[in-house]
């Protein structure tokens, strides 16, 4: 006996495959689920596979498809596989899929008439119905989401009072199933199956198993994996934690020191959660606390309310959102206005991680792509329209395995960059080291200072005087004229170089510091190379200001490199680019890197596009450090770059004033001429202002 | 140049006239930026007149605001602005005239008065409903308010602090006063809103133009086009670029039921109204990885008009896949190519750098390196699976050899053609790919939506207006070298620009460098502040002038170039003495 299962993300196949051996335990069966990542476009062969197992299917669930292209493609698959007396389930997908639903004499369209409690049993099912729909078209109402947790909650004690036969009977199993899909502990799961088979199955051996109510979990909590139960209130879990943290001498859940995480209802309540564990885990092992609740997909502000923040005030100091959707909204919109509302009143920093929900852990690593386009626009694009940041991948589905899980080392470090992150947040500002890094490009003395827009000393001057306002201790030269002239002079001649050099790196020191030199000198050759060289040191160029360090980055290295520059592909940054961010996160040991104006080259250097692994050189470079950007306001292209490929965020300044071009020299006396001629009547003084303007025009080249 | 003016009758001189005036206009009112930005400084006191009428020039919808010249055109009766800008003859230009002084006049006495006192005087000389223009006052208030404040440092105070930083569009303040407050994290856009229905519309019109500026010169629309596309004008116009390629090949986007653009079905020949055009598109890396989606789309609409049964001459894509897979070297698959990117991972043509080093010698080495970093295909096989920028070098030289124009759109008054390096590096650099493949230099246009007089241009024109509007004007130079340093170096980096695009597309003309010399060079004070300022940049502008020199772009007189050789030497002393 085969189910087929079209389903989307991460939390659905486990409980699936373990439903499908119980069944069989217990029944003695025979049942074999085939189960479909349905999230993303599949390739023919799949379908191919899909339509063969559509075909011999008595029982097929769709579940949560809301990609357009596949939805249309399975639309059309269904019909062409004719009803033969199959049942489809569709649950929670778009308008057009939830109409193929074929459960006997169920309908979605019919209208609500006739027997008793009809009425309500049919609006019921219309709101189930359209819920997806509704999602699409609900801005700004928060509707939808107060919609699902009614349903939650509500929906088995509703379900009591619509009649077992008759003309409702269907709708009211339909009902019934939903209830299951709602919960989807795997109990739950199984039982949603059987129930389905029982009725629509065929088979004698299941006509008559009993299957259990729904079981039920709250709708929103506190989950801890070492904890037993979810906790229904903060209080309940501060208890436990606390007393926890104390017993083991671990960070207790103080606001300033705790992260707060926002896990997806349907992962936690499924079982499927190693990916969660593995990173409340790695935020622990870095000495912070970890304030992990179950969000419900479709607006987060009310799970934050609960439990991230006491008579207004956080009680946490940053917010990993793993939910993979938009903050206010879920899968099928963004209501972005009141996610940046409730944000900035909460005053704390949204990082949103993503998990490998529709392609697999194997296809990330080895896609030269990384996060594919459906996972880059979903869970990377739109977040970021609520001012989320670091989208780091943590972990996803493996291709052999039912459940996700953790990519370890990426958890480790979204951890340690939230605890440097918690470092610059509590930390006295005159401990603090900040690095303000500069461009020049092309690499000459002249474009030190490179930027769009932007006139960069007058810019760093000011940045440094606030920075000295706001407690931080750095030097601030008298004017911008005296800071370039500490970059651009300084012992620079006496090495060949742009910019003053602040530090000789030699080559022991940069092998020992630099995790990643061996493959840089795959690509270029053996340490220290010809570029930013002088003999055997690594020149970094620069100038230190107390507590501040200005560099100045390195190009990519074409000049002069015809060679280089001819390769399709790039291969890594040169040892003179390692070397610098070598420096400054071991050598200058910074606590943050700002990088000055629009813009640099670390964050377009060789790796994934986005959802970057631990080999991507961006990655590599920017490392543990907090990023900030200053990023003209006019390039949200080049500037989302950044923000993905090296975790910046960005800080937009203005483009510069603009005017009117006006007219100068003689394209002005040439205006005066056509005007006079234009407006003169005279045939023979247009004649003469016409050889004028004749020769006028020539002189301007018109 | 024009024959001599008694060969000319008085209808051909006032034509002659008239086509003088439109040009002069054309660069007198073309807006630029008159200097640099300074992080966390207000716009404070600066003048703000000419920004805030290209704002009010503009339909608001979201603030219910309308464009001024409208209001000003249709209470003057004169009907719709539009319609105006197209008229181009004396009595056009006249009425234009008196609809832009009205409104010039208008904005600046808001500026320097009050909203209330404009509207009084848009109501007296030209009958605007008070309520009309008071929407369109009350959006150039806030911005005259948001300019008086800088909310940069404390963005980046807060940023540094590990606080949660608003997020914010971007955008100039033109295109979206909804950028200020600066001193937010700019974002991106959801790909799967590309591209929008409104942008869908204003392509249409962009598309129509460019193919009618065509016919008008080469006699019919070409059959296949190359098209660049960035990341940074579709952010803006939510996929203007993106739709004008769907519209060239006489597409239409396909929203599913919640609101995204996932499908595209063919408009037919009927209702198209011309032949289909084929496009080449070659992709920045940032518009691969920021529009993954759309990439899939592009191909998608691609494979869906070769399928279209449609005669040749109407669908060149078709017969373009047709003839190459009849010459029988390549799959139809593989002849269906037609998005292409650098390599994953990669980005740019390193055009510019080649260019900029001065590391080529023959100009076919600038084509050949704009294939070989950007012959990388993406979209999905007739198997469904995605290419994911798989090499295929032979396919984009296939796709590039029937080509007969190319495409840009640009996006912004400070990020002009000359301003940056990228522009030519892509449109230079496809352009000469092209003339490598097919044989023949490729008609090349730009379009921008700058102002309400958008337009097609061809690159020659654009470098000429770009030329005249900034790095010849004192307003412009003078702007930059208020920033001293900095200043240098913007117009170091106009002058190597320019040259780029005699490197690239031979679409310089020699007076350019003849002007650009006589500005900044034989002009003994102007070199003295130059040097003084920045020797290294005058040094390197004064180096590219004589590089155009030595590569041919330009016929300087022998007395310039000897002026040029000696005042790069003098530079070099200078630099050296300096250290």
């Amino acid at each position: 006996m085969k189910v087929t299962a079209l389903i989307v993300g991460s939390s659905l196949l486990g409980p699936l495959r373990r439903a499908e051996e119980e069944i069989n335990r217990r029944h003695a069966a025979g049942l074999s689920v085939c189960a479909y990542n349905l999230g993303a476009p599949l390739e023919e062969a799949e379908w191919e596979s899909v339509g063969r197992d559509l075909s011999e299917s008595k029982v097929v669930f769709v579940i949560h498809v809301t990609d357009g292209e596949n939805a249309t493609r399975l639309m059309r698959l269904l019909r062409e596989k004719g009803e033969g007396g199959r049942t489809v389930v569709v649950i929670n997908c778009m308008p057009e899929l939830m109409r193929q639903t074929r459960m006997g004499s169920l309908s979605f369209g019919a209208k609500g008439e006739g027997e008793r409690g009809e009425g309500r049993a049919r609006r019921l099912l219309k709101s189930v119905g359209s819920w997806m729909g509704e999602q699409a078209r609900a801005r700004r109402k928060g509707g939808s989401h107060n919609q699902y947790l009614k349903l939650v909650e509500r929906m088995p004690a509703l379900l009591r009072f619509v009649p077992n036969a008759g003309r409702l009977r269907d709708l009211k199993r339909y009902l019934q199933l939903f209830c299951y899909f709602l919960q989807p502990t795997p109990q739950n799961v199984t039982s949603m199956l059987l129930y389905a088979l029982k009725h629509y199955g065929g088979d004698p051996r299941l006509s008559n198993v009993r299957v259990p109510q729904p079981e039920s979990v709250p709708a929103v909590g506190v989950y801890h994996p070492d904890a037993a139960n979810i906790f229904g209130s903060s209080e309940a879990y501060r208890r436990w934690h606390d007393a926890r943290a104390r017993k083991g001498g671990t960070q207790t859940l103080e606001p300033s020191k705790t992260v707060g995480l926002l896990l997806m209802r349907t992962n936690v309540v499924s079982g499927t959660r190693r990916h969660y564990d593995a990173l409340v885990r790695a935020v622990e092992r870095e000495g912070l606390a970890a304030l992990p609740v179950i969000s419900t997909f479709m607006d987060n502000r009310d799970a934050c309310t609960q439990f991230f923040a006491e008579e207004g005030k956080a009680r946490v100091s940053q917010i990993v959102s793993l939910t993979g959707f938009s903050f206010v909204g879920g899968p099928a919109m963004n209501d972005s206005e009141a996610a940046v509302e409730f944000l900035k009143g909460l005053n704390v920093p949204l990082r949103s991680a993503v998990s490998l929900d529709v392609q697999t852990i194997e296809a990330w690593r080895d896609s030269h792509t990384g996060l594919n386009p459906v996972q880059a626009g979903m869970q990377v694009a739109i977040p970021e329209i609520d001012g989320a940041t670091e989208p780091f991948v943590y972990g996803g589905m493996p291709a052999e395995g039912v459940e996700p899980a953790a990519l370890e080392e990426r958890c480790t470090r979204i951890a340690r960059r939230l605890r440097r992150w918690n470092r610059l947040q509590t930390e006295e500002r005159r401990a603090l080291k900040v690095a303000l890094v500069l461009f020049c490009f092309p690499p000459n003395k002249g474009n030190i200072g490179t930027a769009a827009d932007l006139d960069v000393f007058p810019s760093l001057r000011e940045i440094l005087s606030k920075l000295r306002a706001d407690g931080y201790d750095v030097e601030v030269p008298a004017d911008a004229d005296a800071l370039r002239e500490r970059v651009l002079g300084g012992n620079s001649e006496s090495f060949g170089a742009v910019a003053n050099v602040a530090y000789r790196m030699n080559v022991e020191e940069y092998l020992r510091l630099c995790p990643y030199a061996a493959d840089v000198e795959k690509e270029w050759g053996a340490a220290p190379g010809r570029i930013n060289t002088f003999g055997r040191d690594l020149l970094i160029q620069g100038v230190r200001l107390g507590n501040a360090f200005v560099a100045v980055q390195p190009t990519f290295g074409y000049e002069g490199d015809p060679m280089r520059l001819l390769m399709s592909r790039g291969g890594a940054p040169h040892h003179g680019f390692a070397a610098l961010y070598t420096y400054l996160e071991k050598v200058f040991e910074a606590d943050a890197v700002v990088h000055v104006g629009t813009h640099g080259s670390l964050e377009f250097m060789p790796g994934k596009q986005v959802g970057l692994s631990g080999e991507c050189w961006p990655d590599r470079l920017i490392g543990e450090l907090p990023h900030v950007y200053l990023y003209s306001v006019n390039n949200p292209s080049e500037g989302s770059i950044a923000r993905r490929r090296s975790y910046a965020g960005l800080v937009s300044y203005l483009t510069p004033p603009v005017e009117d071009a006006g007219l100068y020299r003689e394209l002005a006396s040439l205006k005066e001429l056509l005007s006079a001629y234009r407006q003169s009547s005279d045939a023979r003084e247009r004649e003469r202002l016409y050889s004028a303007i004749e020769e006028k025009a020539g002189a301007v080249h018109l | 140049m024009s024959r001599p003016q008694q060969d000319k009758t008085s209808e051909e001189r006032d034509r002659r006239v008239l086509e003088l005036w439109e040009r002069v206009v054309e660069v007198e009112q073309r807006l630029i930026p008159t200097g640099l930005h300074v992080f966390g400084r207000a716009a404070g006191e600066r003048e703000c007149v000419d920004l805030l009428r290209a704002v009010a020039s503009f339909d608001r919808p979201e603030c219910g605001a309308r464009s001024l010249n409208d209001l000003v055109s249709e209470g003057l009766g004169l009907g719709s602005y539009e319609r105006l800008l197209q008229d181009k003859s004396e009595q056009g230009w006249r009425t234009r005239a008196r609809v832009d002084e009205v409104v010039r006049a208008s904005v600046e006495m808001f500026v320097h008065q009050d909203a209330t006192d404009a509207c009084r005087l848009l109501e007296s000389t030209a009958n605007v409903d008070a309520a009309e223009s008071l929407k369109v006052f009350e959006l150039l208030a806030k911005i005259k308010h948001q300019l008086k404040t800088s909310g940069e440092l404390d963005g980046f105070a807060r940023a540094l602090r590990g606080e949660y930083v608003e997020p914010g569009p971007g955008a100039d303040i033109v295109q979206n006063p909804d950028v200020l407050p600066t001193g937010r994290n700019t974002h991106a856009v959801n790909p799967y809103a590309v591209p929008s229905r409104s942008a869908y519309e204003r392509a249409g019109r962009v598309v129509e133009t460019l193919l009618e500026r065509h016919r008008a010169e080469h006699g019919r629309q070409p059959r296949s086009m190359a098209l660049v596309l960035w990341g940074l004008d579709n952010i803006k116009t939510q996929g203007e670029g993106v739709a004008q390629a769907l519209r060239l090949l006489g597409v239409r986007p396909v929203r599913d039921s919640l609101n995204r653009v996932t499908e595209v079905e063919p408009v037919s020949l009927q209702e198209l109204g011309r032949a289909r055009v084929d496009v080449v598109m070659t992709v920045s890396g940032i518009f691969r990885d920021l529009f993954g989606a759309t990439m899939l789309l592009l191909d998608k609409a691609v494979r869906c008009v070769a399928e279209l049964e449609e005669p040749d001459e109407l669908n060149p894509v078709r017969a373009n896949v047709r003839a190459r897979v009849a010459e029988g070297d390549c799959t139809f698959d593989e002849a269906q190519l037609r998005v292409f990117s650098n390599a994953p991972g990669s980005y740019g043509t390193n055009v510019n750098f080649m260019v900029m080093d001065s590391q080529w010698e023959s100009p076919e080495a600038l084509g050949d390196l704009f294939v070989t970093r950007k012959c990388f295909a993406y979209g999905r096989n007739s198997q469904g699976r995605a290419l994911e920028g798989r090499e295929a070098r032979g396919a984009l030289a296939r796709a590039l050899s029937t080509v007969e124009a190319a495409y840009q759109n640009v996006d912004s008054f400070e990020i002009g053609i000359t301003d940056v390096d990228h522009y030519f590096e892509y449109l230079g650099g496809v352009s000469k790919a092209v003339e490598r493949h097919a044989r023949a230099r490729p008609a090349v246009y730009l379009s921008d939506a700058l102002s309400r007089d958008a337009r097609v241009r061809t690159l020659p024109e654009m470098v000429r207006l770009e030329t005249r509007a900034k790095t010849l004007n004192p307003k412009w130079y003078e702007g930059m070298l208020g920033h001293g340093f900095r200043g240098v170096a913007e117009i170091e980096s106009h002058v190597t620009n320019t040259f780029g695009w005699s490197a690239t597309a031979d679409a310089v003309d020699g007076w350019v460098y003849t002007e650009v010399a006589r500005t900044y060079v034989l002009d003994e004070e102007m070199l003295e502040r130059l040097s003084t300022l920045n020797p290294h940049s005058a040094r390197s502008l004064v180096g590219r002038l004589l590089e155009a020199e030595g590569r041919g772009f330009w016929e300087a007189e022998a007395g310039v170039v000897e002026r040029l050789r000696e005042a790069f030497s003098e530079l070099e002393d200078r630099i050296e003495g300096v250290a």
